[in-house]
């Protein structure tokens, strides 16, 4: 799984200095204190001991549930820590002057994003590999010796190719990226959210006649609930890139105001 | 629960929930920052807060089943920064702020007085900073 990891986050945190140059070090360690990636800033020394003094503060912080993210700041520079969603943690030093969206994308977004799609495909990798090893030891191979005159049935082919569609496999549902926001009120339902409608348009376009009905809603923490949409109301004007989420699913996600969800709406092939 | 101890018998004192000492006269800046913070403390989000300095500390916190595992933390807050400061040359630490599951902490130093608020995770941490330091 290390190993997994390694190579393509190390590729990202080396990227770091050119989307952001105020970002001077960056690595990641594993709640057992392993670097898993680190930039050439930033020596074995450093690193480790920060792991070691990090994981040793996290080891007293269970009274306020752990520690998500850490920030210290300097008179010129700031160091900040954030979990990302596989007890593996993030670590930037960069200076005061850095834009805080990009970093807050980079370490919020991109890289839990990633290591979330590095776990899918690792553990595709391992499901696939599973069956075919435990076949191999408990399944000797029987040869079937079948008389000539006996016809071969063509049966169990014709099923299998029934059951391929001549119709093109749809699209991956789009991420999207929503800030949220609360919404209240006699006449608002509470289990549908309200979604800018830009994006909406862009799934109806992809998908076409397929009538989307519910969307899939992950937190940054990992927290996931499927609910109802309706486009945020035009008099909204400001609702770029917002979701306006109701009292109840906000509780089930527990998320709130302000923070960054990631979208997808649920396709389901007819 | 508010309690004002001195400093060698902080952690007996918090944890049995006993004993009270005056603020030290002769730390003016302790005895404004306290004003500052129980003005704070009132603010919506707000849970509590600790302040020490070399001769005094207040703790504000609710209940008293988590004060010395808050106490423990903070302090651990305070010397974990001072530690990463060092080792990452960050200068002067102004803050820190450390989010949990649940609560927030803000933690800075001003003079030899280390302060600690904890708050709820959607409390706004820069504008209680910015009134600690007014």
């Amino acid at each position: 799984m290390t190993q997994a990891y390694s190579n393509p986050l190390q590729i990202i945190i080396d990227e770091f200095k050119n989307i952001s140059p105020e970002i001077k070090r960056t690595f990641v360690f594993k709640t057992n204190g392993e670097i898993v990636a680190c930039n050439e800033t930033t020596t074995d020394d450093q690193s480790k001991k920060l792991a070691t003094t990090f994981l040793n503060l996290s080891s007293k912080a269970e009274v306020i549930g752990g520690i998500e993210t850490l920030t210290i700041q300097g008179a010129d520079s700031q160091l900040n820590i954030t979990s990302t969603n596989n007890n593996y943690y993030l670590t930037t030093v960069s200076s005061r002057s850095v834009d805080v969206k990009i970093v807050t994308s980079l370490t919020r977004v991109i890289i839990p994003t990633v290591m979330t799609l590095m776990d899918e495909i690792s553990s595709d990798t391992s499901d696939n590999e599973l069956p075919q090893n435990v076949e191999s030891e408990t399944k000797p191979t029987e040869e079937v010796i079948l008389s000539p005159q006996e016809p071969i049935s063509n049966e169990s082919a014709t099923e299998v190719q029934a059951t391929f569609s001549s119709d093109p496999p749809l699209p991956q549902p789009p991420v999207t990226q929503f800030m949220v926001e609360k919404i209240g009120g006699l006449l608002v339902p509470s289990d549908t959210v309200r979604v800018d409608s830009g994006v909406i348009k862009k799934w109806s376009d992809l998908y076409g006649d397929i009538q989307i009905t519910q969307i899939h809603i992950e937190t940054l923490e990992g927290k996931t609930t499927t609910c109802k949409f309706r486009p945020v109301k035009e008099a909204d004007i400001n609702a770029k890139g917002i979701i306006q989420i109701p009292e109840k699913i906000l509780q089930s996600l527990q998320t709130s105001k302000g923070k960054l969800v990631i979208v997808k709406p649920v396709i389901t092939q007819s | 629960m508010k309690q004002k101890t001195s400093h060698s018998q902080e952690e007996t004192e918090v944890t049995s929930g006993v004993g009270s000492l005056p603020v030290g006269g002769e730390n003016s800046a302790f005895a404004s920052l306290s004003a500052s913070l129980e003005e704070i403390r009132k603010l919506k989000g707000v849970i509590g807060y600790i302040i020490r300095s070399n001769n005094s500390a207040i703790v504000d916190l609710p209940g008293s089943d988590k004060i010395s595992e808050y106490a423990l933390l903070t302090s651990e807050i305070h010397e974990s920064c001072e530690n990463i400061k060092n080792q990452f040359n960050l200068g002067e630490t102004e803050t820190a702020i450390i989010e949990g599951k649940n609560v927030k902490v803000l933690c800075l130093s001003v003079g030899e007085n280390r302060i600690s608020v904890l708050m709820e995770k959607d409390a706004n941490h820069a504008w209680i900073i910015k009134r600690i330091l007014l």
